[in-house]
């Protein structure tokens, strides 16, 4: 069977490239599609050995460092580990304070993932009247002026608002210095208060009206790529058809209340009542999260010790020549199965299978109408990835008007204190669970003699993009790569739009190969057989979920270094 | 305003980056249209967490496609131009992308060819891109490159990964090129170093760059127009508290300044206190917490860490505690005096580094 790779692969962060077997299918019109996917990832800088022996402090600033693109989650995260680990609550301000802070921050990662990183393809599918607004601004500002990428300009302009509300009580972004144990350190001034509240009114109604729109035309014009696929394929394969799992969505919750942050939410097997439940959903229904059964296998990857173990007791035992082991990841699992986790595991977990959420301007009232989705796929799909992120993003800037309304109202009272200061405890442990952008995120700490001891993040990146765990299954992101439906067409990008849309793609190749003529080569990749074939639906998928693989802080692949991966059901040689 | 080639950075030293940036917007998108290629950027990525490509879509005024499309574009006549290659915003993956970095490092080019670099040098097998190791990716660059941009405190100086124990062998792509005997390329990179960078000092730099004019450096090839002053003593808003006496506690941010809590200020020097960070909305010390010196070439360690305990050496070398400080020495005198020495400890700490990182390791 041919394979390709593409690496590296843009538009995602870091380092990360896939490796994919495929087989032509003869009920589909015996095109190709993904047989056998492997998705190694390619930096390592060892956050969880540097750390040790710092002061615990240090790692609230260290951890967002992790990931520049989702720093934030792992700022809260550390602050909440090092609450636990301090006993020290925060006081109501600073945990509103934490939410607008982290709100604000989502509606920056939600929109860009979808117009700068996931778009370009997107639009393309949406053809000329719903698609030319989302793609890049390839025409300039004359392309602009004919509608060409208005969306994506207005995104860049409207994440950057979402960040400097951010930047207001954070200090900055990327990067915030104003988390610590048992609270946060800037305090709720009516100034910081009115700025948020403006600076947020034009990001909400981009994201309740534009986006939404952007979403609903995005589900419209799915129909569009099915009845092409119906002709090329001989059977109706739309986006909400490829790339599923196995049904299994975990969620840690995230954006707790104040007034039952003790009873609710430091309890993680209740988390009933955050904005977001933590949860594992399985079976078609969520049950309680136990935080007990998170466990990290380490049979493919270069570490020494036993599957299967708890990130209290995770040891790193590094030995690169360890026989079988492909990977410096390790494989996270809950209750020993593979859990995919992200936006439609939050959203699963917290709304079920359908989401009806109100679009109600915060300051005129005027209602938009209803946001309502049924989940198409239950195993996931690029369709239900893509929607569950904007339905997030959706109910978190509804929400974020509550909680600036909250925090006036304690100021008001005078309850404007944000810190609980106690002092960095001898001995003691912490945990931090919560939801990055990109899904359940937890940090585990240790401490001995006031130092860090022991630091372990279980992240979104290896949750999903982890290798084969010690019963040879694979994560969610290479299983969906090769669920079956990841058509690899041998039509090229501009073949493809003008079958979706007459002329589309003449207008495509004219805009792209200005730039550069080696354009109209977009996303074809060779084969070891010597044909090229378009990978750009493999993409989709990996985009789909957002990868973010610098938080993969263990993962190594490392460099000339070939191995072969056996499976039950077929040899996937790289 | 005529904004010549002569003393463009001379003027963002004197006026500040903010100020210039306001002021001058149009000039500076004027002086890139002096060629007839697009200016070709070559962006690549180490050990990085991406938050420096983050930080330059937060750019305001002129923001990231105000910049690829009036400023990168030179006076190609194109409608925006893409670096050759970034990572994190390219259409292109795979063949291409590997083509495109390629080609730029290949072809002769009308305009300048700059190579930025986001995340540290590793030891080879660490991180690898386009199936070779990044070091590789990286000699080939730096050996086209008219001119080297380290972009954040990772390439510049090694950052968060070359934190003490650094398993990966992380440094700056300057250290870097000396190592690999590239010496003369080693000289000429321009480090702009913060975590993460800063859009501003980066889009100056490559407007000087365009131009031609090397920007005016420090010792740590840092241009003096964004790392020229010290934090504390030429522009913290809060130093006025330092000088009475009065410093904050952990959660009070409006009142006090923060050497309390840890604050390098005073062993820092970058502009945040005047350019701020996204569209000039606040900077560290403003939200309650402390400097941690990120644009330091020691950063995260030496006098930065821990990040909350109290800088020690400056009011020892006078031998007063901080509280007293204001009371007992209003004049600037004894400050400078501070500051001094804490400069000359910064320039001398080079050759005891290694000592006493590994007296740290053992206590």
């Amino acid at each position: 069977m041919p394979s390709f790779k593409v690496d590296p692969i843009s538009r995602i962060e870091g380092h990360l490239k896939i490796e994919c077997v495929i087989d032509r299918v003869p009920e589909l019109n015996n095109e190709y599609f993904v047989k056998e996917c492997r998705a190694p990832v390619t930096m390592f800088r060892g956050f969880e050995i540097f750390m040790v022996g710092r002061d615990p402090r240090d790692a609230l600033l260290f951890t967002p460092r992790i990931c520049g693109v989702c720093p934030n989650p792992h700022s809260i995260t550390s602050a909440m580990a090092l609450d636990d680990a301090f006993d020290a609550m925060p006081p109501p301000a600073a945990i509103l304070i934490r939410n607008i802070e982290e709100a604000a921050y989502y509606l920056y990662d939600h929109l860009i993932h979808f117009y700068l990183l996931i778009g370009p393809e997107l639009g393309v599918i949406m053809g000329p009247e719903y698609g030319a607004p989302i793609l890049p601004p390839v025409a300039g500002r004359e392309g602009l002026e004919k509608g060409i990428g208005t969306h994506y300009a207005k995104c860049v302009e409207i994440q950057r608002r979402a960040n400097e509300v951010v930047a207001l009580w954070g200090g900055k972004f990327p990067h915030v210095t104003n988390y610590y144990p048992g609270g946060v350190l800037v305090e709720p001034t009516l100034e910081r208060i009115s700025k948020t509240l403006a600076a947020l009114v034009p990001v909400w109604e981009f994201i309740a009206i534009t986006h939404i729109q952007d979403i609903l035309n995005l589900i419209e014009a799915n129909e569009r790529l099915k009845d092409v696929t119906e002709v090329v394929l001989g059977a109706r394969v739309g986006l909400e058809d490829i790339g599923f799992g196995n049904g299994n969505f975990l969620s840690f919750g995230m954006m707790p209340n104040i007034d039952d942050y003790e009873s609710d939410w430091l309890d993680t097997s209740k988390r009933n009542n955050s904005l977001f439940r933590a949860g594992a959903f399985y079976d078609g229904s969520r049950h309680p999260l136990d935080e007990n059964k998170i466990t990290e296998d380490i049979k493919y990857s270069f570490y020494d010790g036993e599957d299967g173990l708890h990130p209290w007791d995770g040891v790193t035992i590094p030995n690169k020549d360890k026989p079988g082991a492909y990977s410096w990841t390790k494989a996270p699992r809950y209750n020993g199965e593979v859990f995919e986790v992200g936006p439609l595991a939050r959203m699963l977990n917290t709304f079920g299978m359908e989401w009806r959420i109100p679009r109600i301007h915060p300051i005129t009232g005027e209602d938009y109408g209803d946001f309502v989705y049924r989940v198409r796929n239950p195993k996931g799909s690029i369709l239900d990835r893509v929607v569950a992120r904007a339905a997030c993003v959706l109910v978190i800037a509804n929400k974020v008007f509550e909680y600036i309304n909250e925090l006036v109202s304690l100021v008001k009272e005078g309850r404007t204190e944000v810190m609980n200061n106690k002092p960095v405890p001898r001995e003691a442990k912490g945990r931090g669970l919560w939801e990055a952008p990109r899904g359940a995120l937890s940090h585990w700490v240790k401490i001995s003699d006031y130092k860090i001891s022991h630091y372990q993040c279980v992240v979104p990146g290896t949750w999903n993009w982890g290798p084969r765990d010690s019963r040879d299954r694979p994560g969610p992101g290479e299983a969906a790569l090769q669920c079956g439906t990841t058509w690899v067409p041998r039509l090229n990008v501009i073949e493809i739009a003008n079958a979706l849309y007459d002329g589309w793609g003449d207008i495509l190749a004219e805009a792209l190969t200005r730039l550069n003529p080696k354009y109209a080569n977009l996303n074809m990749e060779p084969t070891d057989g010597g044909e090229y074939v378009n990978a750009t639906i493999a993409l989709l998928v990996v985009r789909s979920f957002d990868p973010c693989l610098a938080c993969g802080v263990h993962i190594i692949t490392p460099s000339k270094k070939t191995y072969v991966f056996e499976v039950s059901h077929g040899l996937c040689s790289v | 305003m005529n904004l010549s080639r002569r003393d463009f950075l001379r003027l963002v030293a004197v006026l500040g980056a903010s100020y210039v940036l306001s002021k001058y917007k149009l000039d500076v998108i004027k002086v890139f249209a002096q060629a007839k290629d697009y200016i070709h950027i070559c962006w690549l990525n180490g050990a990085a967490c991406t938050g420096c490509s983050v930080s330059l879509a937060q750019a305001a005024d002129p923001d990231l496609l105000e910049v690829l499309m009036s400023i990168t574009t030179y006076t190609s006549g194109l409608p925006i131009a893409l670096p050759d290659w970034m990572y994190v915003v390219h259409p292109a993956s795979g063949t291409l992308a590997v083509e495109f970095i390629n080609d730029w490092i290949k072809n002769e080019t009308a305009g300048p060819k700059i190579l930025v670099i986001e995340g540290a040098m590793q030891e080879e097998g660490y991180c690898e891109t386009g199936g070779r190791d990044f070091r590789d990716w990286v000699i080939d660059a730096a050996g086209a490159a008219d001119y080297i941009v380290a972009f954040g405190s990772c390439s510049s100086f090694g950052g968060i990964p070359h934190a003490k124990g650094n398993p990966t062998g992380a440094m700056g792509v300057q250290e870097f090129l000396e190592e690999v005997g590239m010496s003369d390329k080693a000289k000429g990179v321009i480090n702009l170093p913060r975590c993460p960078g800063h859009p501003d000092s980066l889009i100056l730099t490559l407007a000087s760059l365009i131009q031609g004019v090397v920007p005016e450096l420090d010792r740590y090839n840092r241009p003096l127009a964004f790392y020229g002053k010290n934090i504390h003593d030429e522009q913290c808003p809060f130093r006025a508290f330092y000088d009475k006496g009065i410093f904050a506690d952990y959660g009070e941010s409006e009142v006090g300044c923060r050497f309390k809590i840890g604050c390098k200020g005073p062993v820092t020097w970058a502009d945040c206190p005047t350019i701020k960070w996204n569209d000039r909305t606040a900077f560290c010390i403003e939200v309650g917490a402390p400097c941690i010196g990120c644009s330091e070439p020691e950063w995260p360690d030496g006098d930065y860490a821990p990040f909350f305990k109290e800088l020690t050496q400056v009011p020892t070398l006078l031998g007063y505690p901080a509280e007293t400080w204001g009371t007992a020495f209003l004049g600037a005198t004894a400050l400078g005096v501070a500051v001094h020495f804490a400069r000359s400890k910064l320039s001398g700490r080079k050759e005891s580094e290694s000592e006493s990182k590994s007296e740290e390791v053992s206590g």
